[in-house]
């Protein structure tokens, strides 16, 4: 599928949600399709650790569902992650990562491992019991809900096709990201994040 | 011996218990196989078990987020894998984050392949600017309260040291 139509699609089915984009690709298209600047938390700076960071998140939010993306050039650097995600069993972690077959952030280079790897194969053989994987818009559109809804953790593989182009990277520095993410939460209910809480009057 | 340890390892995670971290991400070294013990079996904290240390990096920089104290747990030839995560995660967007490795390689150490963080590791932890406590003695742990508060304080990690006389309840 598109990559496009894939994440306009998510971006409709998760409007309320904590989200955790990996670098290059995830982030920009992200940013392109929402402009959110708040609920998600744009992660740059993190060759394969999304999924990580996001449980981190997901540990001290219970009440929220927490989406993390990864890259398939990420995933491979680290595909222990899913270990880890077994072992934590977070009811309230999607994890997705987005098979492109190349390297997005840096001019769409081959990466050559998603031609004979069974990514959802590996999650199946982590022990995750929830393991999903779309090709389709319509099979995306049709299963989602049971992914990102139905309380368990759960890891979805996107099959899309590479972006063909370049785009921006959020027009946010690094500590912007994290206060109004840190904020966000902190003023929808979440628990204090940094020392000194924002009053407005 | 082990009950030395056992002590030292109690009086730690009474400290972080108090300074208000509740998890803890490690991947063992030997000097803290009695320290990943008890912060296992203690109920004051959810123990993980990760991959590898960048994953500490990154759960524990997400716990962050969500107002969690979370503690990094490792050896010195683990943190050193760990510059990526910490120079990209935590110094790009500022979060703090409280390490606990081994010194490995200092005098002592009879294992010759850790002779390597004898010569690099404080230097490699200077050259990133990351503040360093060493935690030498059994005086020295409740300095894991003020690493922790520094690193909040400052927005960036802070590492702090443990020697292996330390650990083993002899200094």
């Amino acid at each position: 599928m598109r990559f496009e139509d894939c994440f306009r699609l998510l971006a409709e089915r998760l409007k309320h949600d904590v989200i955790v984009t990996s670098a290059g690709n995830c982030s920009e298209l992200w940013w392109e399709i929402t402009g959110e600047t708040e609920r998600v938390f744009y992660l740059e700076a993190s060759m394969s650790l999304a999924s990580m960071f996001a449980a981190g998140i997901a540990i001290g939010a219970p009440e929220r569902t927490v989406v993390a993306f990864s890259g398939d050039g990420a995933f491979c650097m680290n595909p222990g992650m899913l270990l880890v995600e077994r072992q934590l069993a977070l009811p309230n972690l999607k994890h997705f990562m987005v098979s492109n077959r190349c390297y997005g952030s840096t001019n769409d280079l081959a990466h050559p491992f998603g031609d004979f790897v069974d990514y959802g194969g590996m999650a199946l053989a982590a022990g995750i019991d929830r393991v999903y994987a779309f090709s389709t818009i319509e099979g995306l559109a049709q299963g989602v809900d049971d992914m990102l809804r139905v309380p368990g953790h759960a890891f979805g593989v996107l099959e899309v096709e590479p972006l063909g182009r370049h785009l921006p990277s959020p027009p946010l520095d690094g500590p912007e990201v994290k206060f109004r993410f840190g904020r966000y939460l902190e003023r929808t209910g979440g628990r204090p994040v940094f020392d000194a809480p924002l009053k407005i009057k | 011996m082990a009950d030395g340890a056992d002590k030292v390892a109690a009086r730690i995670a009474d400290v972080a218990a108090d300074c208000g971290i509740s998890l803890v991400a490690s991947l063992p070294d030997g000097w803290i196989t009695q320290l990943i013990t008890r912060f296992a079996s203690d109920p004051r904290f959810r123990h993980v078990s990760v991959n590898r240390e960048e994953s500490a990096i990154g759960l524990c920089s997400g716990a962050f987020l969500s107002g969690t104290g979370a503690f990094a747990l490792m050896g010195a030839s683990g943190f050193l894998t760990c510059i990526y995560a910490i120079t990209k995660i935590n110094y790009t967007y500022q979060i703090p984050l409280l390490i606990g490795i081994t010194l490995r390689g200092r005098p002592g150490d009879h294992a010759k392949f850790h002779q390597s963080n004898g010569l690099y590791l404080e230097p490699v932890i200077s050259a990133i600017d990351l503040p360093f406590i060493p935690i030498e003695r059994a005086d020295d742990i409740p300095a894991l309260a003020t690493a922790h508060r520094h690193s909040r304080v400052m927005s960036r990690p802070v590492v702090v040291g443990f020697t292996r006389a330390l650990l083993r309840g002899e200094a």
